[in-house]
């Protein structure tokens, strides 16, 4: 493999810009939501988190450094060493809030569900574009890439995380969408999916069917998610126009939230940051996800275009789903902040993603001749 | 988005610029959407939270449900509920958590009372929520801090339901207790739904049924001002009171049982002979459920878990006890059933037999002379036990042991019980990798040696022979109720299997038990009652083996307590159709006949006089034929 010159040339400063501004901006504010947080190690949170971001940054450089079509032509192997990985948290899992997502390698702990979504995307990326591009979807020929996800989705499911698995869901049909499918598929997915749920209703167990209806109307539970939801608002209306000043929030220094380092942490910079905070974040985030679909719109080739569109919306929907929830719009389910929520998986793979990113922008040059 | 139904042109990947836009367009609405609700919240209703944020809080409050009652089977209460005042903390409100345990402190050293709490509450997460500081509390206490509320930021009364065990000591292992789940409970996937600090049944019906009695708690959010006072409830979810259970107990008898058992250890059993329904049922030594109503003491959990008589242990159902005589009905049973005797041929007595080199004594060392099963039941001759047990082999005796249910529990909804041991040859060859001995068999004959046995299971075998011959599964809760007194769950009686006898056979020993209480020579004399109805065996399990030792009717007065026999005694009555089966266990209490029964008698008395059966015709209890 030569690399060519106009890929350095073309490097795409625009991403790692971008990304690494929000990185600052999460490791801030991260800072001043672990300050509160009573416990002796609060330190460790933010100082590990930049070790992460450390190892996001080689993680990002690997993946631009590789020519991406080489990636894709792997696909299918790192999809299935990364399910692999899932299924082995079922024998080596460590189990915490009551759920089995973490992997132990050598002092690290590693979220597979993590890295599943990115793999998904290269396995459905290499699917398609060798069956499908260029034919809309049938039903039947949605089987392939609909197994391609409930494979990691049931496993996810079965930990459990009921909201990564319907964000691998929710990126499963973002892509069908882009992809093209027929209007009478469409139709029927829907109607399928509509006729299923009361096959699943009573396949659940009651403790299950409990936890769901939590999901949806968390007012019924008074105690645990419906409380958060509540100062999660508060947290952020309070922050008004200008915010309450770094480090001076009094909701989310009351430490109301256990889980205010991960899925919470916007409240918090909300609550400190104000209006025009948020608004600052949610241009970066905007910004970068636009220049993203650019990229998309610009490759030369169909797993280029698919691979791009994709890794966009694993930011998407990370932030859509995250502000959404804390805003009180979107059920607790448990989603973190991209590039901003405390958590090494989550983060390294969103690197990976933007380094794919960067990867197609870099070479489309390269492919033109 | 050209050529969309196209099926054999590719696409270019140009064709998917425009689907880039629209993507694009999507997401610039999303964030549109969400920078609208931000604006609302900040902007437009930012002055609006940002006083909430400030003056007020957002309290949740646990509702607890009450726990559902236990009832005997009259519906007398065995548990009900009472109220408990707890004082407890509020972190997020307390503004210094140290500061305010010390003004309470100060409070109460000028009234001269006593801080009985934790010095530094446990740091918990969720600061919103309540941290006991003092259970218990007095009225005193109570009122001097109601009253110093304005003072006292965060501290906050709690009103906590407490258990109320009727009946305390004399049904404690029935009932069991309850505390706080401990975290092996809380790990383990039983307890999957229940919450750390949430109470839950430790023992007894408490354990068992904890399920139906705990509820379900609700919850309130509500919102506080800055004095604490509840300005707005903002959600509610009222709790979900827990089910009663309806046991099959009888509370007045129950009482009469424990008052009687006068020994400092062993058990009771009483058996509605005809649906193996439990009256009664005591165990000896016991302890006060009430104690450990809010946390047990050290110093008494010392006392009780270091107790060498083991005072948590129900005797009833998890005491193990060689059943020495009483188990001569099952060696007869065998040698009926198997042809071995049809019962009219006499065997002789000459006080021991003789095995190798070994004598195996009688325990009248005179020996009885030539008897029949009859007399041999009445008697409690060993000689004739043994003789027949010789006969039949370890292998038959256990095969008859296990038909009348002795060797695997029974299945009562009581935690902890156990299955007892009946020997076998294979058993033995496994344990010990040694053949059986004859010599061995003759001490199981006369239920002594490896064979043990729990009260609950040899009340269900005597049931049996009284009711017929059907072996019931030992029944002590009736039904479940919601706590409207709608019936939810009815425990019907369940036959578990059927003596392996023929009528002829069952009249026989029955005849024989009715012999031992009322003939002159009966060992059972002690129940001889005017009205002549009642039917039992006497025994008297030696403790440690002496097969070839002294004599076991001898009083054992001077024997160290520990080394003297367990008394066994087992009745029915009245003859004709029985309606209770009483079984009396006392521990190193001596000879059954003279330890065991007048125990017996006293609650067969009281359960006569006080229980009339419902149905008229059956009050004139009859009496079988030959009387000596």
């Amino acid at each position: 493999m030569k690399i060519d010159r106009r890929v350095l040339i073309n490097f795409d400063w625009v991403i790692p810009l971008l990304i690494l501004s929000l990185c600052a901006v999460g490791l801030v504010n991260l800072y001043s939501a672990c300050s509160s947080v009573s416990n002796g190690n609060t330190t460790a949170f933010y100082l590990k988190q930049l070790y992460w971001i450390g190892l996001g940054l080689v993680a990002m450089i690997l993946c631009f450094a590789v020519d991406y079509r080489l990636i894709v032509r792997y696909g299918y192997v790192l999809y299935g060493i990364s399910v692999a990985l899932l299924a082995l948290l079922f024998v080596y899992g460590e189990i915490t809030h009551g759920s089995q997502r973490w992997l132990v390698l050598g002092g690290f702990s590693f979220q597979p569900s993590e890295l599943v979504k990115l793999t998904m995307i290269l396995a459905l990326t290499k699917y398609i574009d060798e069956r499908n591009v260029g034919t809309a979807f049938s039903l039947p020929a949605l089987l392939g890439p609909f197994l391609i996800v409930m494979l990691p989705a049931l496993l996810i499911l079965k930990q459990p995380d009921l909201g990564t698995a319907l964000f691998l869901v929710l990126l499963f049909v973002s892509i069908i969408l882009f992809a093209g499918i027929r209007m009478r598929a469409f139709v029927e997915m829907c109607v399928a999916g509509i006729a299923l749920l009361p096959v699943l209703w009573f396949a659940m167990k009651d403790y299950q069917k409990e936890r769901l209806i939590m999901l949806i109307n968390p007012e019924r539970d008074p105690l645990g998610a419906g409380y958060h939801i509540i100062q999660s608002i508060i947290a952020v209306g309070s922050g008004g126009l200008l915010g309450k000043g770094y480090l001076k929030g009094t909701q989310s220094q009351l430490k109301f939230l256990p889980e205010q380092q991960t899925d919470f942490v916007f409240s918090v910079f909300a609550e400190e940051w104000g209006f025009v905070g948020v608004v600052f974040v949610l241009l970066l985030f905007l910004s970068l996800i636009l220049w993203s679909l650019n990229i998309g719109r610009r490759a030369r080739d169909f797993s280029g275009v698919l691979l791009a569109f994709g890794a966009t919306m694993i930011f998407f929907w990370g932030v859509f789903i995250n502000i959404g929830m804390i805003l009180g719009v979107l059920p607790v389910v448990g989603i973190p902040l991209p590039l901003m929520s405390y958590g090494g998986s989550c983060l390294v793979v969103l690197m990976m993603a933007a380094g794919l990113l960067m990867n197609i922008s870099m070479r489309r040059f390269v492919l033109k001749s | 988005m050209a050529n969309r139904h196209g099926k054999l042109n590719r696409q270019e990947p140009s064709d998917f610029r425009g689907r880039f836009v629209v993507a694009g367009c999507i997401v610039f609405f999303a964030f549109f959407l969400l920078l609208g609700r931000v604006w609302y919240l900040q902007v437009l209703k930012g002055g609006e939270l940002r006083e909430r944020s400030e003056n007020n809080r957002i309290r949740v409050q646990e509702i607890k449900p009450l726990r559902g009652l236990i009832l005997d089977s009259q519906r007398n209460i065995l548990v009900d509920n009472n109220a408990s005042f707890d004082i407890a903390l509020i972190p997020d409100e307390a503004g210094s958590v140290d500061g305010v345990i010390a003004s309470l402190r100060n409070l109460y050293e000028e009234r001269n009372i006593a801080y009985t709490g934790v010095p530094d509450p446990p740091m918990v997460r969720k600061r919103f929520l309540p941290v006991t500081l003092e259970r218990d509390v007095t009225w005193d206490k109570l009122a001097l801090v109601e009253m110093n509320s304005t003072m006292l930021p965060g501290i906050i009364i709690d009103v906590v339901p407490v258990r109320n065990y009727t009946m305390g000591p004399a049904l404690a292992h029935v009932l069991g207790y309850v505390g706080e789940i401990s975290l092996n409970e809380l790990l383990s996937p039983t307890y999957r739904e229940y919450r750390s600090g949430s109470l839950v049944g430790k023992a007894g019906i408490e354990k068992v049924m904890d399920r139906r009695l705990r509820g379900k708690s609700g919850g309130a959010q509500v919102e506080v001002n800055v004095a604490g006072q509840v300005i707005d409830v903002l959600a509610r979810i009222d709790p979900k009171p827990g089910c009663n259970v309806v046991t099959t107990l009888d509370r007045d008898l129950q009482q009469v049982c424990w008052d009687s058992f006068d020994k400092p250890a062993g058990a009771v059993v009483v058996m509605d002979p005809s649906d193996g329904s439990i009256l009664a049922m005591v165990s000896k030594p016991s302890f006060d459920s009430n104690l450990f109503n809010r946390g047990i003491n050290a110093m008494d959990w010392e006392k009780f878990s270091t107790d060498s008589m083991a005072p948590f242990k129900n005797r009833a159902v998890s005491g193990l006890y060689p059943p020495a005589s009483l188990f001569k009905l099952i060696i007869a049973a065998a040698s009926l059933d198997r042809g071995l005797i049809t019962g009219d041929e006499t065997i002789f007595c000459r006080g021991a037999i003789t095995l190798g080199d070994r004598d195996f004594r009688c325990w009248k060392r005179e020996g009885h002379g030539a008897l029949d099963l009859h007399q041999a039941i009445v008697q409690s001759c060993d000689v004739f036990f043994y003789t027949l047990g010789l006969q039949l082999g370890i292998d038959d005796i256990a095969e008859y042991a296990v038909q009348f249910g002795l060797g695997v529990p029974t299945g009562i909804d009581m935690p902890g019980e156990r299955g007892g041991l009946v020997p076998t040859s294979a058993w033995k060859r496994e344990r010990f990798g040694e053949p059986w001995q004859r010599g061995e068999t003759v001490s199981v004959s006369i239920g002594q040696g490896f064979l043990n046995a729990t009260p609950l299971q040899l009340a269900r075998a005597f049931s049996a022979i009284a009711n017929g011959g059907t072996l019931y599964k030992p029944r002590i809760i009736r039904q479940i109720e919601s706590s409207s007194g709608e019936v939810l769950e009815v425990f019907p009686a369940r036959t578990q299997g059927h003596l392996p006898l023929s009528q002829g056979h069952l009249d026989r020993l029955k005849k024989a038990l009715y012999g031992a209480v009322n003939e002159p020579r009966g060992t059972g004399r002690a129940l001889r009652r005017e009205e002549r109805d009642v039917f039992g065996k006497t025994g008297t399990a030696q403790v440690i083996s002496m097969p070839d030792d002294d004599d076991e009717e001898s009083e054992k007065t001077e024997t160290p307590f520990r080394f003297r026999d367990h008394a066994l005694f087992v009745c029915s009555v009245p003859y004709d159709d029985p309606r209770i089966t009483v079984m009396v266990v006392a521990e190193h209490g001596g000879h059954g006949g003279s330890a065991a029964a007048p125990i017996a008698r006293k609650i067969v008395d009281w359960y006569m006089e006080h229980r009339p059966p419902v149905d008229v015709s059956a009050v004139d209890g009859g009496t079988p034929g030959g009387e000596s």
